[in-house]
């Protein structure tokens, strides 16, 4: 065949791959799909090394859509939600995103990860649907504009707690060794905040190690950090490599106090840690023992599906995301029936719905500021504790 | 199926093309990801920093995007110059070894710089069109552009010598064949594309941080590239194209999405060791649409 015969079905074939391809229309512009129930949308990490979160995030946004619809739906009308695994990367986030948007939801839930929300946000924003980040703790997130808010405090406002905490039990702490994982933008951004925490109580970090996310051999980093004779460990990793770290570190000696940060703040460290977990001290957005009908109609939701666990923090406020989403849009179908409302129009309601309510829920009562940052009174500490056999433990709350 | 997922799908085109321009001339280079970022990055910071390439800082001006294209290509390609020479001395596996470093190298560079953002990288990045339409038209010509070019390469001087020194290189050499010199066009060549694809990418993305050019992400190229076929350049696009798309359209099988996906990547090398697309392939597609009455 000659060249001219090849270039000539090689375009046509491409013509035809991209004419497969197709394409969707917005579906903005028609009345909100309310056959099915209310649709709202969830994007969390499933798989990738952020799924350790998304499984728990999982959790809560199951048992939010349960209370929901055994507590009457939205007026009457179930209220729906159409989960996609986002991966643990950019990409992912962005057409899990799209994807849920053309399906016509009225809201999203997520993504897991702030890096994912930095560029799957502006996917939402640009088209006018309301976003409820239920684990976003960087700096930035609600400011990227009028649809996206979070019921995920800033770790500006917890990370510092812990480093309080850890000098009330220990007055004494004068050498304090930083870890994070320089490729990683919550740990970056949450180290940040630590690194001044410590400054302003006059703990000047005597050594700043950094670590890749990929990473799983630390020794290197903790031999240099043991060096300087540190009192106090502060870490700012993920699950994954945080346990690692945390392993090794205890293996290889260091006995002071160890404080951790928000990307730590799972039980699935247990498996990754196990009794070197023990006695980790971890800034909680969320308490079980709060003491309100919320938290406690919480409590036996999670408890009746797990058998006596205790809820982690992601899971809380995943749930909080969906009940967010959920009484709001109970507020605006009494006030402006959904059916047959322009989809575009209702999300717009809806976003102004979301950021006037006050809402009861397991955190504790929250508000949003006109951006859509949180507003949350109620926070703690908790230090890990593990069982003997280093196979399980909890997250037990200091006072 | 819509805009955005095309989009996607187009930029892994466009990276495979990349990966396959080295390969053309027996070159294995896994470096591409490494110029992708260089590029996003280059975008990144003009139309986040410099007044008149940001726009009104939510949409930026479509001569700004070109800009950036043709500045994200042209560092992408220097970068590529001023290396070429030393690393491209080395062969096969090492060549594909030293590609990774330098690709490791860039990586952390970009988390390092004072410039960059760190690992947060740079975000609230202003679009150029109001839609992923846009976009998709706009790369649609590009990757017209570029296969063009490839396919210009099987009849020119150059596309045949990097063909010569693919099947043989010594045997090139011997012909008169300067090899240094086209193994180095054609390393420029993939840095030059992968950097524009870059520029162009940020902005789709809304972000742009160092795990665009990752290991990860050299594999993944690769895998375009093995799993489309290395002969021809419609290999490299149908398997940017449809490896981009699977994950994305094996959304309804649930949980299992990601097993297929792997077991696709698997069985394809297995039952099309040359890749999809070979020219045999071609031609019998050719035969059976009645549109190839030249005889080879």
């Amino acid at each position: 065949m000659s060249v001219g015969g090849l270039q000539r079905v090689g375009t046509g074939l491409l013509t035809l791959t991209l004419l497969l391809a197709g394409c969707a229309s917005d579906p903005g512009d028609q009345p909100v799909a309310l056959a099915g129930g209310v649709p709202v949308g969830a994007v969390l990490a499933l798989t990738g090394n952020a799924n350790v979160y998304g499984q728990d995030q999982k959790v809560g946004l199951e048992l939010a859509l349960q209370q929901r619809n055994t507590s009457g739906g939205i007026n009457g009308r179930p209220l729906t939600l159409a989960l996609e695994d986002s991966g643990s990367d950019e990409p992912g986030a962005n057409a899990a995103f799209t994807l849920q948007i053309n399906r016509g939801v009225l809201a999203l839930v997520g993504p897991t990860l702030s890096q994912q929300a930095f560029s799957a946000d502006p996917i939402a924003q640009r088209r006018g649907v309301p976003v409820v980040a239920p684990s976003n703790t960087a700096d930035g997130i609600p400011e990227i504009g009028f649809f996206i808010s979070r019921v995920s405090a800033s770790s500006a406002v917890i990370a510092p707690m812990a480093i309080a905490q850890a000098l009330k039990m220990q007055p004494g702490l004068k050498r304090a060794a930083v870890f994070y994982a320089q490729d990683d933008a919550y740990s970056t951004a949450e180290t940040t905040i630590f690194q001044a925490s410590l400054k302003e109580k006059g703990l000047e970090p005597v050594t700043v190690q950094r670590t890749q996310l990929n990473d799983q051999d630390f020794q290197n980093q903790i031999s240099a950090a043991l060096r300087e004779k540190p009192d106090l460990i502060v870490v700012s990793l993920q699950a994954v490599d945080g346990g690692n770290l945390i392993r090794q570190l205890r293996e290889l000696g260091y006995r002071g106090l160890i404080v951790a940060g928000n990307g730590m703040n799972t039980p699935n460290i247990y498996p990754i840690c196990q009794k070197y977990c023990d006695g980790l001290l971890i800034a909680q957005a969320y308490s079980p023992e709060l003491d309100t009908p919320a938290n406690a109609a919480f409590l036996k939701a999670f408890k009746a599906a797990k058998g006596g666990a205790i809820p982690p923090q992601l899971t809380a406020q995943a749930y909080t995301a969906l009940q967010v989403i959920g009484e709001a849009l109970v507020r605006l179908d009494k006030r402006q029936p959904l059916a047959g409302a322009p989809l575009a129009a209702a999300r717009k309601q809806l976003m102004q719905e979301i950021l006037a309510g006050t809402y009861a829920t397991p955190l504790g009562e929250i508000r949003f500021t006109p951006e859509g940052e949180v507003i949350q009174s109620q926070f703690s500490v908790a230090q890990v504790r593990m069982d003997p056999g280093g196979r399980s433990g909890r997250f037990a709350l200091l006072k | 199926m819509d805009a955005a997922l095309l989009e996607q799908m187009l930029l892994g085109a466009l990276l495979a093309l990349s990966v396959y321009l080295p390969l053309r001339c027996g070159q294995l280079s896994l470096a591409t990801p490494g110029f992708y970022a260089v590029g996003g990055y280059v975008a990144a910071l003009l139309s986040t920093r410099v007044a008149a390439f940001a726009g009104s800082g939510a949409t930026s001006p479509l001569w700004a995007l070109v800009a950036e294209m043709v500045l994200g290509g042209i560092l992408a390609g220097l970068i590529a110059l001023a290396i070429g020479g030393p690393v491209l001395q080395l062969r096969g596996i090492y060549l594909a070894i030293a590609t990774i470093a330098l690709v490791e190298i860039l990586r952390v560079l970009n988390l390092n710089l004072p410039f960059t953002g760190g690992a947060m990288g740079i975000f609230a990045i202003p679009q150029p069109f109001e839609q992923a339409d846009g976009y998709v038209l706009f790369t649609l010509v590009l990757l017209a552009l570029a296969c063009w070019l490839c396919q210009r390469l099987e009849v020119l001087r150059l596309g045949r010598a990097m063909a010569a020194i693919r099947d043989d290189e010594l045997a090139a050499a011997s012909v008169g064949i300067d090899t240094p010199r086209t193994k180095l066009i054609a390393f420029v060549a993939s840095a030059v594309l992968a950097g524009v694809t870059g520029a162009l990418a940020a902005h789709f993305l809304n972000a742009w941080n160092a795990r665009a050019g990752s290991f990860d992400a050299s594999i993944t190229t690769l895998a375009f590239v093995v799993f489309g076929g290395s002969r021809y350049w419609l290999g490299p696009v149908l398997g940017g194209l449809v490896l981009t798309a699977l994950p994305e359209l094996l959304r309804p099988v649930g949980d299992l999405r990601l097993i297929l996906f792997g077991s696709v990547i698997l069985l394809g090398p297995l039952f099309f060791p040359q890749g999809l697309v070979t020219a045999e392939r071609l031609r019998g597609l050719g035969a059976l649409l009645g549109r190839a009455p030249q005889a080879p």
